[in-house]
C-alpha cells in the first residue's frame, strides 16, 4: 500500500514539475514579445480575448512615414491630409519592395488618427517661440514654397526637419509626457475602470499600450538582434519581419518604425542596448498591469511600473541625443569639406546640399529633445544658440528669426570656424548632458584613441 | 578585493608592460650592456664583472630597501588619486575646441600631407617637447624651495638603483602626471587639429620609437652603480648614465648640473651641462655625512610637507618684517 502511494507522489510531483517547466517556458517566450496580454477589466463580457490595442498609434507611424516621403513633392494640401489624418488616405511610406511584403495599403487599414491633434502645444524656443503644432505647420507652408522640399536660401531641408521633429513633437512627446506622464499619475486613468467608456481594456493598460506603439518598434523586436530590427526598418529582411509567418509584414506589430528604428541602429554598433533595454521595460511594465488583473495598483506595485517607466523616458531620451550627437559630427564633417571646396574654388552644390541635409537633422532631434518631460533648462538653450535657427550659409549669412508673418528674418551668420567649433561642443554636450555611448560620427574619436594608446604617467617616476 | 587585484597588476605591469622604464627586457638590456663594459672597457673576468653589477652592498642597502618600498606605496597612492587628475584628453580636447577659434588656423588644413611625413614628426614633436618638458620640471624642482622639499626625496638615495626612478614623493608623482598630461595633449591636439585623422605615432612594442630607444640604450644604467660614460661630443646630445648619476652627487660643483632625461641639448643650450668624470666612488646624496633616517619612510613622506610649511612661516615672518620696517619708514617721514 505504501509502496503504491509513493508512486502516486513520484507520478504527481513528477507531473508537477513537467507542467511547471512548459509553464515557465511558454511564460519566458511570452515576454519576448509584446501582447497579447489577457483581458482583465471586470465585468467584462465581450468576447475579445486580447486586451492589447495600439492601431491608432502604428497608423500615426505610417502617417509619419508618408508625410516625410510627401515634403519634396511641396504639396501642401497633401502633407497636411496626413497630418490631419483624413479618411481613405493610401499608404505611401513604407510601401512593399521585392519581396518584402506589407500587409497594408491603406491607413485605416491599420487604424485611424491624426497627427496634428497630438502634437506638442509647449512653445519651442529653437524655431521662432511657436508652438510644436505651429512649427509643424509653418515648416509644411515653407516646404510648398520650395522645390524638391528644399530651400538653397536658408538651408533649410524641410524632409529632415519636418520628419525628426514630429517623431519627438508627436510620439516622443505623447508616449513620455501623457501615456507614461501624466496618464500614469494616480487618479488618472486607473486600471479598475475602463479606458473610456466602452473599452475592454482598463486605463492603465491602454495607455502603456499607446506609449508602446509611439515607441515604433515590432512587438517581438526582442527575438531579433539590433542588426535584424534595423534591417526590418531598411524592407531587407523579410523573415525576420514576418513574425508570424503569413507571409505579409504586418505594420501593426512586425515593423520598426521612427526611434525605435534608431535605436536599433546605435545598438547594432554593439556599445548599446537600447532598443532590448526598452522594449524589455515595456513587457515588464505592461506585466505588472496584467498581474493587477483589474484592480488599481497597490503602491508596490505603481513604484514597480513607474521603475519600468523610468527606463523606458531615459533611453528614449537618449536615442535621441545620441541623434543630436551623430549628426553634429556629420554637420562638422561636412563644413570641413565645404572648406577644402571653397578654397578649392570647386562647385559647393552637392556638398552644401549634404551639409544642409545633416544639419536640418541634427535641428529636428534637437527641436525633438526638447519636447520631453524634462526642461533641459540651459542645455536647451546651449543647443539652439550652438546649431542657430539656420545653418550658417556660404554668403555668411543665416536665419536669425521668424517674423510675426511667418517669414524667415536672416542676418549676419556666425563665423564659419565658431560654427565648426559648436557642433563639437554640441557633441560634447549630449556626453555630458545625456551620457551618450554610441556616439556615432564622434569628432574626436580618434584623439580620444591615440591618447588611451599612449598611456598616462601616473607610476610617480623621477627622470 | 577588486582593489588588491588592481593594485597587484599595476604593480606587475610596471615589469611587463614596454612603456614602462623598468620593464624586465629593459633591465637585462642594461645588465648586457653593463655586462660588456666591465669585461670590455675594464678588462674584468666575468666573475667579477657579475659581483660587480649584483652588488649586495647596494640592492639590499638601507637606500635601496626603502626604494623598493616607496615604490610598493606609491603604487597604492597614485591608483586612489589618479582617476581625480585632469586627463590629457580633457585638456587636449579643451585645446582643440580652442584652436577652432584662431583665425589663421584651420582644421585639416594640411591634411594633404604623406601619411609617414605626419606620422614621423608627430613621433619626434611628441618625444622631443616631452623630454624638454621634463628638463624645465626637473630644473623647477631644484631652483623652487618648495618643489626642492619634494624632489629632496628623490636626491635622498645613497646609492642608486633602477629601482630609485620610483623613489619619488606622491606630490611630485602628481606634478611629473600633470606634466605628462600638458604635453600629450598639447601635441596631440595640434597635431589633430592641422594634420587630420592621419596622426600616430612610431611605436615600438607600444611605446614611442624614441623612448624605447632610450629605454633599450641602458635607461636602466642611470640609476645604478655603473658609470658608464660616453664620448664627449655625443654627452652634448644625449645624457649618459655617468652624467646623471652626477646629478645624484653631493659635491658642490655638481650641483644643479644636468637636469635633462634623454637628450642633453637642453642642459647645454641653457648652462646646466656637466660631462661625465673617471670616478671610483661618487658619494651620493643631499649631503655629507647624510642621517641614517634620512631613507626612514615616515621621514621621506612628512618631512617635505613640514619643510614646506617652515618655508611658508619663514616667508610670512620675513614680509611681515618688512611691512613693519615700511610702516616704521613711513612714520619716521610723516613725523619729520
Amino acid at each position: 500500500m505504501r509502496k503504491i502511494m509513493f508512486k502516486k507522489n513520484v507520478l504527481i510531483i513528477t507531473t508537477l514539475m513537467f507542467v511547471f517547466v512548459l509553464a515557465k517556458n511558454a511564460f519566458a517566450d511570452g515576454h519576448l514579445v509584446y501582447g497579447p496580454y489577457p483581458i482583465t477589466l471586470k465585468g467584462y463580457d465581450g468576447d475579445k480575448t486580447n486586451s492589447v490595442k495600439y492601431t491608432g498609434q502604428m497608423a500615426r507611424q505610417v502617417l509619419h512615414d508618408s508625410l516625410k516621403a510627401l515634403v519634396k513633392t511641396g504639396d501642401v494640401g497633401k502633407m497636411m491630409a496626413y497630418y490631419n489624418g483624413e479618411d481613405n488616405l493610401a499608404i505611401i511610406a513604407p510601401k512593399s519592395k521585392d519581396d518584402f511584403k506589407i500587409k497594408q495599403t491603406m491607413v485605416s487599414e491599420i487604424g485611424s488618427g491624426n497627427l496634428s491633434g497630438k502634437t506638442y502645444k509647449g512653445a519651442v524656443p529653437g524655431w521662432g517661440n511657436l508652438t510644436g503644432t505651429e512649427v509643424l505647420e509653418h515648416m509644411m507652408t515653407k516646404a510648398g514654397e520650395v522645390e524638391g522640399g528644399f530651400d538653397p536660401n536658408t538651408g533649410f531641408d524641410y524632409t529632415q526637419l519636418i520628419s525628426k521633429f514630429a517623431m519627438g513633437a508627436v510620439f516622443y512627446n505623447q508616449a513620455a509626457n501623457n501615456y507614461l506622464g501624466k496618464k500614469m499619475e494616480i487618479g488618472q486613468k486607473p486600471n479598475n475602470a475602463p479606458y473610456k467608456e466602452g473599452s475592454y481594456y482598463t486605463g492603465k493598460e491602454h495607455s502603456w499600450d499607446e506609449a508602446f506603439g509611439y515607441w515604433g518598434s515590432a512587438a517581438h523586436a526582442l527575438t531579433l538582434s539590433a542588426e535584424q530590427n534595423y534591417n526590418v526598418a531598411k524592407k531587407k529582411d523579410m523573415a525576420s519581419a514576418d513574425f508570424n509567418g503569413d507571409g505579409v509584414v504586418d505594420l501593426y506589430s512586425e515593423y520598426t518604425f521612427a526611434h525605435a528604428y534608431y535605436a536599433s541602429s546605435y545598438d547594432k554598433g554593439g556599445k548599446t542596448n537600447y532598443l532590448a533595454t526598452v522594449n524589455q521595460a515595456f513587457i515588464d511594465g505592461r506585466q505588472v498591469i496584467t498581474d493587477a488583473d483589474g484592480r488599481n495598483l497597490n503602491f508596490d506595485e505603481r513604484n514597480k511600473l513607474l521603475a519600468q517607466r523610468d527606463i523606458i523616458v531615459d533611453n528614449w531620451q537618449k536615442v535621441i541625443a545620441e541623434s543630436v550627437f551623430k549628426y553634429a559630427g556629420s554637420t562638422y564633417k561636412d563644413i570641413v569639406a565645404l572648406e577644402t571646396i571653397i578654397e578649392a574654388n570647386g562647385d559647393t552644390t552637392d556638398a552644401f546640399r549634404k551639409y544642409a541635409k545633416h544639419w536640418g537633422e541634427l535641428k529636428g532631434f534637437a527641436l525633438a529633445l526638447q519636447c520631453g518631460p524634462e526642461n533641459l533648462g540651459e542645455t536647451a538653450v546651449k543647443l539652439n544658440r550652438m546649431m542657430g535657427l539656420g545653418p550658417v550659409l556660404l554668403n555668411a549669412s543665416q536665419v536669425v528669426g521668424i517674423d510675426s508673418n511667418g517669414n524667415f528674418i536672416k542676418d549676419q551668420a556666425q563665423d564659419w570656424s565658431e560654427f565648426k567649433l559648436h557642433m563639437l561642443k554640441i557633441q560634447k554636450l549630449m556626453v555630458d548632458e545625456f551620457g551618450v555611448v554610441a556616439k556615432a560620427k564622434d569628432q574626436l574619436s580618434d584623439m580620444e584613441a591615440l591618447a588611451g594608446s599612449m598611456g598616462s604617467a601616473d607610476s610617480a617616476e623621477n627622470d | 578585493m577588486d582593489y588588491f587585484f588592481d593594485y597587484t597588476s599595476q604593480i606587475t605591469n610596471q615589469f611587463i608592460d614596454p612603456k614602462k622604464r623598468v620593464f624586465l627586457f629593459y633591465i637585462l638590456i642594461s645588465i648586457l650592456i653593463a655586462t660588456a663594459w666591465f669585461m670590455i672597457n675594464k678588462k674584468l673576468s666575468f666573475k667579477k664583472t657579475l659581483i660587480k653589477i649584483f652588488d649586495k652592498k647596494i640592492f639590499f642597502s638601507k637606500s635601496a630597501k626603502s626604494d623598493y618600498k616607496i615604490f610598493l606605496i606609491n603604487q597604492l597612492i597614485m591608483m586612489i588619486v589618479s582617476p581625480f587628475l585632469i586627463t590629457q584628453l580633457t585638456i587636449a580636447t579643451a585645446l582643440y575646441f580652442y584652436f577652432h577659434t584662431i583665425d589663421w588656423l584651420s582644421a585639416g588644413m594640411f591634411v594633404g600631407i604623406a601619411k609617414i611625413y605626419i606620422i614621423l614628426s608627430f613621433t619626434i614633436f611628441q618625444f622631443t617637447i616631452d623630454d624638454f618638458s621634463k628638463y624645465i620640471v626637473h630644473r623647477f624642482m631644484h631652483k623652487w624651495p618648495v618643489l626642492w622639499a619634494l624632489h629632496k626625496v628623490h636626491h635622498s638615495a645613497t646609492v642608486l638603483t633602477p629601482m630609485t626612478v620610483f623613489r619619488t614623493h606622491p606630490l611630485e608623482g602628481i606634478i611629473f602626471s600633470l606634466r605628462s598630461a600638458i604635453t600629450q595633449a598639447i601635441g596631440i591636439s595640434l597635431f589633430f587639429y592641422l594634420f587630420g585623422n592621419s596622426v600616430d605615432l612610431y611605436t615600438v612594442l607600444g611605446a614611442n620609437v624614441f623612448v624605447f630607444l632610450f629605454n633599450i640604450l641602458g635607461s636602466n644604467l642611470r640609476h645604478s652603480h655603473i658609470g658608464i660614460r660616453y664620448w664627449k661630443w655625443l654627452e652634448y646630445i644625449l645624457i649618459s648614465p655617468a652624467q646623471h648619476q652626477l646629478h645624484h652627487s653631493i659635491a658642490k660643483e655638481h650641483h644643479d648640473k644636468n637636469f635633462g632625461a634623454a637628450l642633453a641639448v637642453w642642459d647645454w643650450l641653457f648652462g646646466s651641462l656637466h660631462h661625465s668624470m673617471e670616478y671610483e666612488t661618487l658619494k651620493l646624496g643631499i649631503e655629507k655625512n647624510q642621517n641614517e633616517d634620512s631613507h626612514d619612510l615616515k621621514t621621506l613622506y612628512i618631512n617635505p610637507f613640514l619643510e614646506i610649511r617652515n618655508y611658508f612661516f619663514k616667508l610670512l615672518k620675513i614680509m611681515k618684517f618688512k611691512i613693519f620696517n615700511l610702516k616704521l619708514k613711513k612714520r619716521y617721514l610723516n613725523e619729520n
